[in-house]
């Protein structure tokens, strides 16, 4: 390696250094998150539980309605980014700033099926409608 | 290649400390014992003394529906100097029971989600 190329292979990487510091990425998925597409094949009035079961696995849980049951699947998909950029000047001071930005996106959300007293689904949505969170640590 | 050693040694020499983290929530739902209940035939108390209690029971116009569950959470953490990734997956093993006025299974409802459960430290993708 030449120094010019091991000067700019340093830069690169003290870049990269300052531009990560202090960063935390973190996931926490319960469940398999459910998309509309997932759940497409569901037709009401014709696709029975034990399809949905088949496709899906057993929901989370199921509660008495009239004339039949409602049946839930839960789901979580939260992201979590912080940078903290008090860690470019840590080297040259003699406290330990801190200078941080996070963001967190929870993205909780349920599927939720009506069937009748034959285990027929008559009804499905999602409870709500989110987007999925990014990974950006800017909070404005 | 060369790429790839300059990664490592980049990696090696940022490399903190890694973690690995796991709880589990409710006993273990046997296949057997959920094979056993058959559609029709099994009696109530055949699934209680297969199953034990339900972790929860709830009235299904009038009639029982047993709830059994397993949670299983896996957390593994890559914690480089100025870098951290984590990723948390928990999973949930569910069966339901639904038993009939007489007294006997009419529908049984189970999965088995935790089988594939692997601990991931990488946050991005699926």
């Amino acid at each position: 390696m030449t120094p010019w190329n091991l000067l700019r292979t340093l830069l690169l990487s003290t870049a990269i250094g300052i531009a990560l510091a202090g960063c935390n990425v973190v996931r926490v998925i319960i469940n398999t998150p459910l998309t509309p597409e997932s759940v497409a094949f569901i037709t009401e009035g014709r696709t029975t539980l034990t399809e949905v079961v088949d496709a899906l696995g057993a929901p989370d849980s199921i509660a008495d309605a009239e004339p039949g049951a409602i049946v839930i699947y839960r789901f979580l998909n939260a992201k979590y980014s912080r940078v903290n950029f008090g860690w470019l000047v840590k080297p040259w001071s003699p406290v330990d700033p801190d200078l941080a930005f996070s963001r967190s996106g929870l993205g909780t959300d349920a599927f939720e099926l009506m069937c009748d007293a034959n285990w027929i689904v008559t009804h499905h949505a999602f409870v709500r409608h989110r987007a999925e969170p990014p990974f950006t640590p800017y909070p404005f | 290649m060369r790429l790839t050693v300059i990664l490592l040694s980049v990696m090696i020499l940022t490399l903190n400390a890694c973690a690995f983290s796991r709880g589990t929530l409710g006993d273990e739902l046997k296949t057997d014992a959920i094979n056993s209940i058959k559609k029709g035939t099994t009696t109530r108390a055949e699934v209680l003394s297969q199953l034990g209690a339900p972790d929860r029971m709830l009235q299904l116009n009038g009639r029982d529906l047993f709830q059994y569950y397993r949670y299983d959470a896996k957390a593994g953490s890559l914690l480089l100097i100025v870098l951290n990734f984590s990723r948390i997956s928990v999973k949930s093993d569910d069966l339901f029971v639904l038993i009939n006025r007489e007294g006997t299974v009419e529908e049984v409802i189970a999965s088995n989600r935790t089988e594939g459960l692997e601990f991931r430290f990488w946050p991005f993708g699926n």
